[in-house]
């Protein structure tokens, strides 16, 4: 088995990612060009909307390390950040993108053109801590990028109230009035409901998405999750409704036919934690012994809906609730979610990546465990990481995967 | 470097490991009997009916917690070797945190009635969680803290301490905006006594190691703050007014938290003498001494808005030229980075800062405090040949 290796998808159009991410990535470049104003964000917040309905570009660099991960670029960004003094303690996020910066960034060697520089860098006050030393950073580097930085109450999803809503919508407001003087970009709120619309309906397609992994066989796995690509970039856009309409139907057609992942699928796992995007191909690993990915934790950021006739509150609680939903914020939320997704989609194991790279979705594993356990779910833990391959043992894996699977197997065939 | 100091023998509370001799000067021996006997005394304050909260993180508000009729209590860890923990958290989250999560599933805080916790790192917050699934209590609450400094986020923080005393009060907490006056102005005298603690320290007018010292600081962690007080009181009558002067090249220490003295009776064996420090066992704690308002709440948010700044809930760049200040006023010549393994925090500012002293030309060094506690052999060679180098 491979250290890195690209999964296998199913999907036509989990095939055409490249080019969709392609695409997205010369927009931004376009962006710079016709000089509308680049802005870099954290993902999953409410000023992706806000980006598009102003005609300004958002950019992720979190999102951009999936992308060096994939195309084997992480290495040398880990070097370049940990000469800088960066311990390899820390996020493989926060030192692929402070390496990248301060690295490669834009030199002949970079996929898509890398990066382009910011304009305007957001930078969160909430969300995890690496995340805010990313931004930091980030704002150091660029020195000449005008910053706005907004706060975000991380609240435990469950205990948020009127004033924590009220709080964002106005620091919502704030970023609106501090992007106008800083681009000349004013806010249309006709343009902004119809943005909003368009993000709303994205989510409830990718809602729909997700529920097609209730089938038997799965006509979907978690090899093809790359397509929440679009619910990262561009939600609020027409482009990521047309595409999720169009992954939506291929799924309707496939589960009618009775076209699974796997033709004779015998084991349906659930992943917890971020994937490893250096080796996205481990998904498939468990299809020899008729295990199939069916879903994970992640994807569970986009299920939410947004009402365009209350477009500022609305992207308030896109913000407050982002970092919450896949994190430590609230054990209890997470837990939930887990086992409600495990019921949903009749989940035989779990495999809990206990990911070094990143804390707060780590924290709480233990407990998730001890639920799943309870639901007679049996569960394996992988340590790894899912941006620093030098975190990952294949053999360990291979090994623990394996057993894990024939204990699964066999418990399958006793119950029969 | 000790000074005035007597002989303790086989004092063992504050090392995390075996026996060892030290010297603790007289006037900080109450405080190191504190420590020592902490377990014992949560156990006679919870048998004397009082309730205990605890938190992890000093953002906690604990002059709302002491207005509502509760003892804030912070969470620490023990010495020894972490096991129990392992069962519910990743060996990757500071050592500090696991060895608290230790303590509470070996009972070591059976007496709290539950955790109050202000958001600042990923870490302390999940641990938080993993508390109240597994440790539980009758009170939990995290709240979330504003980083930006507006009216609006004012308006924000009352809502949340409100909210604080609500929970307190189903626990059986009672609170006033007079209890918060009278809490506020208590806890304001002892920072004002710590403060003046470290202008003598500045210059070099403290009788007192850096160890001796972080048991001060320690001891305030959960005892009564109006007996608290009163040893800070006395500690300052008892200090000796004539002393040695003290000797070893003066340096800061930065850093979260310490818990184990040992760790800078090292450094001063090694040839330093800490005379200023940015720590959340230290100075950040007290600074500033009090907030300003007309109502007492006004005084708990400006507080807590002007805190000396923690790197979870700033940037590097605004905590420079608060320790180049703290380095101008203690005429430290060095830094030295005190670390917790894996703390996201400090780590993710130290290349920044440590560029910037070396831009200076201040030198600085960094010791990360792992698991095993300070690695003594390898700590005390890196801290000589620093204290060397300063010399040279
Ligand atoms: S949520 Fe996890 S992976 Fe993402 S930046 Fe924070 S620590 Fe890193
Ligand atoms: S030492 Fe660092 S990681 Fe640990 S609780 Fe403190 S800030 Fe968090």
């Amino acid at each position: 088995m491979e250290k890195s290796a690209k999964s296998k998808k199913r999907l036509q159009t989990a095939k055409e990612l490249p080019l969709i991410i392609a695409d997205y990535y010369r927009e931004c470049h376009e962006a710079k060009m016709e000089n509308r104003p680049v802005g870099w964000m954290p993902p999953m917040n409410g000023g992706i909307e806000l980006f598009y309905a102003m005609s300004l570009q958002p950019v992720f660099p979190e999102n951009w390390s999936p992308v060096c991960a994939a195309f084997g670029l992480t290495h040398k960004n880990f070097a370049v950040c940990e000469n800088m003094g960066y311990s390899r303690d820390l996020c493989g996020y926060l030192r692929n993108i402070i390496g990248y910066v301060n690295g490669m960034m834009d030199g002949p060697e970079i996929p898509l053109g890398g990066l382009p520089e910011p304009d305007i860098i957001l930078t969160p006050q909430g969300g995890c801590s690496p995340v805010m030393k990313i931004f930091q950073a980030l704002e150091r580097r660029f020195p000449r990028a005008k910053v706005f930085r907004g706060d975000s109450p991380q609240v435990a999803i469950e205990n948020i109230t009127r004033h924590h809503i009220d709080y964002a919508v106005g620091e919502m407001k704030r970023l609106v009035e501090f992007l106008a003087e800083a681009t000349g970009h004013k806010l249309d709120m006709d343009r902004l409901k119809e943005v909003v619309r368009l993000s709303d309906r994205a989510c409830e397609l990718w809602d729909e998405i997700m529920s097609f992994r209730r089938f038997i066989p799965t006509p979907i796995s978690a090899s093809e999750i790359g397509i929440m690509f679009v619910m990262v970039t561009r939600q609020g856009t027409q482009k990521a409704v047309d595409y999720l309409v169009r992954v939506r139907d291929e799924l309707k057609e496939r589960s009618e036919q009775g076209i699974g992942i796997l033709a004779d699928e015998k084991i349906r796992l659930f992943w917890d934690n971020i994937p490893l995007w250096y080796n996205m191909g481990l998904f498939n690993y468990f299809e020899k012994m008729g295990g199939v990915v069916v879903a994970e934790t992640y994807s569970a950021a986009w299920s939410l809906r947004l009402d365009a006739d209350n477009p500022m509150e609305s992207l308030a609680m896109k913000t407050l609730t982002s970092y919450p939903l896949v994190s430590c914020v609230s054990i209890k939320k997470r837990k939930e979610m887990v086992l409600k997704a495990c019921r949903e989609y009749s989940i035989d194991g779990a495999i809990l990546h206990r990911n070094r790279s990143c804390v707060p979705i780590t924290l709480g594993q233990m407990d998730i465990r001890r639920e799943l356990e309870q639901e007679g779910i049996p569960s394996l833990i992988i340590d790894a990481d899912h941006m620093d391959d030098r975190n990952f043992s294949t053999a360990q894996f291979q090994t623990r995967a394996d057993a894990f699977m024939e204990m699964l197997l066999s418990k399958k065939k006793g119950s029969l | 470097m000790r000074r005035g100091g007597r002989k303790i023998k086989q004092y063992t509370s504050c090392v995390k490991k075996g026996k060892e001799n030290y010297m603790v000067s007289d006037a900080a021996l109450p405080f190191y009997e504190m420590v020592q006997n902490r377990d014992h005394e949560l156990a006679a304050l919870a048998s004397a009916g009082k309730k205990l909260i605890g938190y992890f993180c000093t953002y906690a508000p604990v002059e709302l917690i002491h207005a509502s009729g509760f003892v804030p209590v912070r969470i620490m860890g023990d010495a020894g070797t972490i096991d129990k923990a392992y069962a519910l958290t990743p060996d990757f989250i500071c050592p500090y945190l696991r060895g608290a999560v230790e303590k509470a599933l070996n009972g070591g805080y059976k007496h709290l009635r539950g955790v109050v916790q202000g958001y600042t790192c990923d870490a302390a917050c999940g641990v938080a969680n993993i508390w109240n699934e597994n440790i539980g209590g009758d009170v939990f609450h995290i709240l979330p803290l504003p980083y930006v400094d507006q009216p609006a986020s004012r308006s924000f923080l009352r809502a949340e301490l409100t909210g604080v005393a609500e929970k307190l009060g189903l626990a059986g907490g009672v609170y006033t905006h007079e209890r918060l006056a009278a809490s506020l102005d208590l806890y304001d005298k002892i920072r004002a006594l710590m403060a003046e603690f470290y202008a003598l320290r500045y210059e070099r007018k403290l009788p007192l190691s850096a160890a001796d010292f972080l048991c001060v600081v320690q001891a305030g962690f959960f005892t009564l703050p109006e007996r608290y007080y009163t040893m800070l009181t006395d500690l300052k009558k008892a200090l000796p007014q004539t002393f040695n002067a003290p000797k070893g090249i003066p340096v800061l220490i930065s850093g979260s938290l310490i818990e184990d003295p040992r760790v800078l009776r090292i450094v001063e064996e090694s040839g330093g003498m800490v005379v200023a420090d940015d720590l959340c066992t230290g100075l950040r704690n007290f600074i500033p001494t009090r907030g300003r308002g007309a109502e007492p709440m006004d005084r708990l948010i400006d507080r807590t808005m002007n805190r000396f700044p923690c790197p979870s809930r700033t940037s590097a760049e605004e905590r420079l030229p608060r320790l180049l200040e703290l380095m101008e006023c203690s005429k430290a010549r060095g830094v030295i980075f005190i670390l917790q393994k894996f703390c996201t925090p400090h780590l993710g500012d130290h290349p920044f800062l440590n560029a910037a002293l070396q831009e200076r030309r201040i030198p600085s060094l960094m010791i990360e405090i792992e698991e095993s506690g300070a690695q003594d052999g390898p700590m005390r060679t890196r801290l000589e040949s620093f204290f060397e180098m300063l010399e040279a």
